[in-house]
């Protein structure tokens, strides 16, 4: 048995764990905001994208981490 | 006996694959632990990239060919995206981010072709196409680029004075109590700021890259687990939204890099107004006729 596999199973789990929470928060703040303030819509749409794709990149660097390790089994 | 599936490092390639060597080194050297090759070759990468400036070359011509006041059909589309772009970099730093428009328009636009290009079928499946933001190497390329650049920027904007905000010796210049102590910790943040700069490489080539490449591989694993390929259409859809929003993170973050770095740290108040556009400049973004 490999545990490569397990290894890039576990980072990425992990990895994922917080941006996931990062980005449930982001998108439920910025829906409140949008709630509240209807006007300033697009504006916190954009900046609910972009901040969605930052916090999304350290999920991707822990998915880049379980390739290489895969790569490794 | 389980099921087996596919090896997914090895059927994807995680870089382009050489067409024609002309130079390697073969055995990869290590530098720190990575194995790492000396390796100058014609990519598939770099066909693909070439056919994706041929493409954004054709369409610039044929849009400005016969320029007219009136435009419609390509050339109204190609200036209704061209102002949408200097509309948007004004909304980030005011008009005098203007100037970075050029840089900030055609990385979007390279980028996002290149993203998009990887959904189309055979991109990356067959030899002589492989999708260029998917290969590493270019990402890391255009990254390092837009880190010289900006670092020439801030330099030529704030000149020797740049390098303050890595080594900021004010500390050391407060008098009084145990402000002594201020000194240490501005060279602690200094050195927290430079590694910050070298780390911006970094993220944006893996963010870009880690983004096309799992994207591709999604799509592939879709198309398995469902048997029928035309059932992974909705994740093309998602695909060619994380393509666009991806490349936009990329311009975008290298076009609020060239930003902290033109303002100036000197005196506070001048940071807020560096930012805020001026209400007497001319408002180019918004010389339009007003839409229906």
């Amino acid at each position: 048995m490999n545990l490569a596999w397990l290894a890039a199973g576990i980072a990425v789990g992990f990895g994922v764990l917080g941006p996931g929470i990062g980005i449930g928060i982001l998108t439920a703040k910025s829906s409140e905001a949008m709630g509240r303030n209807p006007d300033a819509a697009a504006t916190i749409r954009t900046n609910m994208i972009i901040g969605a794709a930052l916090a999304e990149g350290l999920g991707i660097l822990a998915f880049v981490l379980g390739i290489l390790l895969s790569g490794k089994a | 006996m389980p099921p087996s599936y596919p090896d997914i490092p090895k059927a994807f390639e995680l870089t382009g694959q050489p067409l024609v060597t002309f130079a390697t080194t073969g055995e990869p050297a290590s530098v720190v632990g990575i194995g790492v090759v000396w390796d100058w070759s014609y990519t598939n990468a770099h066909f693909t990239m070439l056919l994706v400036i041929a493409l954004l070359t054709a369409i610039s011509v044929l849009a400005t060919r016969r320029l007219s006041d009136r435009p419609s059909g390509l050339q109204n589309f190609i200036e209704l995206l061209v102002q949408g772009l200097a509309d948007f970099v004004e909304s980030i730093g005011g008009p005098g981010v203007q100037k970075y428009l050029p840089l900030f328009g055609t990385l979007l636009l390279f980028l996002v072709t290149s993203n998009w290009l990887s959904v189309v079928p055979f991109v990356g499946q067959v030899t002589w196409l492989h999708a260029p933001t998917a290969d590493y190497h270019i990402n890391a390329g255009l990254a390092i680029l837009a880190f010289a650049l900006y670092q020439a920027e801030g330099f030529r904007k704030n000149g020797a004075t740049y390098v303050r905000r890595w080594v900021n010796l004010s500390g050391f210049m407060e008098k009084g109590g145990l402000k002594f102590m201020l000194g240490p910790i501005f060279l602690l943040v200094g050195l927290i700021e430079f590694a910050s700069e070298i780390f911006r490489i970094l993220t944006l080539t893996l963010r870009l890259w880690g983004n096309v490449l799992g994207g591709e591989i999604m799509l592939v694993v879709m198309s398995a687990l469902l048997f029928v390929p035309g059932l992974a259409l909705p994740f093309v859809g998602l695909e060619v939204f994380i393509g666009l929003v991806q490349g936009l993170i990329f311009s975008l973050l290298v076009l609020i890099y060239f930003i902290l770095a033109t303002e100036s740290h000197e005196e506070h108040g001048e940071t807020e107004h560096a930012l805020e556009p001026h209400p007497d400049d001319v408002d180019l973004a918004h010389a339009r006729p007003q839409a229906a």
